[in-house]
């Protein structure tokens, strides 16, 4: 990069008149199949069938839509709420146990992550059945007298999206707390602080940023998700990816269809640009 | 004290604990899909009355399912040569380029893998019925090779990072053209990242549900849409056998992907 003299001819900065070539291919394939496709979906919800914003006037005045959109953050809200509670005890002790143990630990969260989502969403929908295996286990420990319906409901999908987004969480939280200075809480001990208070006061405001990102990053994914919602929801709560889906598959209706795909995507980029400046508060200002 | 795992106390039991449940959590769900799988009750009872190879059996003699499973693997061995050669140009242009945009390219190649699969998916469905593409394997290979791009251009991006371009014009210098520079010590300084692309990308489009909906027709599915269309209609054994091999091929790569991890320390 320093070097002034290259076999390119001896021009200074070789790659400053060559280098763009080489991300046309992969700027070509986003151009056509990516930037175009989505702005045409879009242009379809404000001209498809007539031009106006009728179709958004439908999505957000009728209670059935809305409904959809309260399911999706509900749903979103509930699962990162369970994923950042469980996920930063988790988080915390892989950042200083033993490496031996983290290892292991940390191969089973990436399987879990790895394995195909079609497979893990089946699992559930097996174990979570009426005659399924959760339900038998609570009868028989005698919890329950009668069994519970877990699947065709906002329940199978908060368990079954808590189960997918769990790895999400807890592998950034790992690389939060282990940029934490332990000699920091050392000092807090030393200062005094109790327990608690090296917890509330050190500990936890300083993984705050992180937790806050990761915790945006789970809600974000979990918006914009089809598969798992749609085979252990309900026909009859159903989550905003889901109604994309409907409008165009079934219905055929690609004017509602852009409208909902179009407020899906807002929702997910002002989300992802809060997301950003948890990660890098500099360059965000 | 909180961040010392031997001066922990009596949080210590709390957290471990706690790690054991989650971890049993994330791992039961799928030794249950591989036991189901052997597993003789049509009911997917457990723990299953007598084990037997029947679904495996069913799997194997029955063409579509094979059929698709073959289509899985072309599509996404298409995918994975087209994602490492775009890939590895376009982190060399962003790597070493100095034209303006440059973060606004590389945030935007990465997009596809933030923003919801199924508005990808329905834009790109829509462009292909118009162009008569829909349910061809180009229509597959160009939706699995946007989201696998993005994978390639990570991991290559990150091997060119630790790459001193240096070695590469000292080859110039000794006389060999730029390209002759680039593929002969370039690509093997980087092969690592080259790999870990290739494995991802091959997964990305391996284990693409989503977009595989919207691509297939009736008569071209990848395994994935077979699974979904069968899980649509019941929970039928089957498809834990499907899943297991799924899972047994996954955990392959990861072995293959750590590996390549390995060979580079050494």
């Amino acid at each position: 990069m320093g070097l002034s003299v290259t076999a390119d001819g001896g021009r200074k900065t070789p790659w400053r008149d060559g280098s763009f070539g080489y991300v046309v291919p992969a700027l070509l394939l986003i151009a056509f199949f990516f930037i175009v496709p989505v702005i045409m979906l879009l242009m379809r919800s404000v001209l498809e069938p007539t031009p106006g914003l009728q179709n958004y006037r439908e999505l957000l005045g009728s209670t059935t839509y809305l409904r959809v959109l309260l399911n999706t953050f509900t749903v979103a809200g509930l699962v990162t709420i369970v994923s950042v509670l469980i996920g930063f005890p988790i988080a915390w002790l892989l950042a200083i146990m033993p490496e031996r143990w983290s290892r292991l630990v940390l191969a089973i969260i990436v399987l879990s992550m790895w394995t195909n989502l079609l497979a893990r969403t089946y699992a559930w929908m097996v174990l979570l059945q009426r005659t399924g295996v959760v339900n038998k286990v609570l009868l028989s420990l005698g919890i329950i007298d009668k069994p519970l319906a877990l699947v065709n409901n906002l329940v199978g999908v908060s368990i079954g999206m808590t189960y997918i987004m769990l790895p999400f969480i807890i592998l950034p939280l790992i690389g939060v707390l282990k940029s934490i200075d332990p000699a920091i809480l050392r000092a807090a001990a030393l200062c005094g602080a109790n327990k608690r208070q090296c917890f509330t006061r050190v500990l936890l405001p300083l993984s705050l940023p992180g937790i806050a990102s990761g915790a945006l990053m789970v809600f974000v994914m979990s918006l914009g998700y089809y598969v798992t919602p749609a085979l252990l929801g309900g026909t009859s709560n159903m989550m905003l990816a889901e109604l994309v889906a409907q409008f165009v598959q079934s219905l055929v209706n690609w004017g509602m269809g852009g409208a909902a795909a179009l407020v899906l995507l807002l929702v997910t980029l002002v989300l992802y640009t809060i997301q950003l400046k948890f990660v890098n508060p500099n360059r965000a200002r | 004290m909180l961040l010392d795992f031997e001066k922990l106390g009596g949080l210590k039991p709390f957290l471990i604990g706690l790690t054991v449940l989650v971890c049993l959590f994330l791992i039961l769900p799928i030794l249950f899909i591989a036991a189901l799988s052997f597993g003789s009750s049509q009911w997917l009872i457990f723990p299953p009355p007598s084990w037997t190879f029947k679904w495996y059996q069913a799997l194997f003699t029955d063409p579509r399912w094979l059929y698709s499973a073959l289509s899985s693997l072309k599509i996404a061995a298409i995918v994975t040569v087209f994602s490492v050669v775009l890939g590895f140009l376009a982190a060399l242009g962003l790597n070493r380029g100095s034209f303006t945009g440059r973060e606004a390219l590389r945030a935007l190649f990465l997009t596809p893998m933030i923003l919801p699969v199924v508005v990808l998916a329905v834009a790109l469905y829509a462009l292909f019925l118009q162009f008569g593409l829909a349910g061809t394997t180009i229509a597959f290979i160009i939706a699995h090779l946007l989201i696998a791009l993005p994978f390639s251009i990570i991991s290559i991006g990150n091997a060119l990072d630790g790459f001193d371009k240096s070695i590469e014009d000292a080859a110039i210098l000794c006389g060999a053209t730029p390209w002759e520079a680039r593929i002969r010590v370039t690509v093997p300084a980087v092969s690592h990242g080259i790999f870990a692309a290739a494995i991802f990308s091959f997964l990305a489009s391996w284990d693409e549900v989503v977009l595989a909906i919207f691509m297939a027709s009736p008569t071209l599915q990848t395994l994935p849409v077979k699974i979904w269309a069968t899980l649509r209609q019941d929970l039928t054994p089957v498809i834990a056998a499907a899943s297991t091999i799924l899972i047994a091929f996954t955990i392959l790569l990861m072995v293959l992907a750590a590996f390549f991890r390995k060979g580079r320390k050494v």
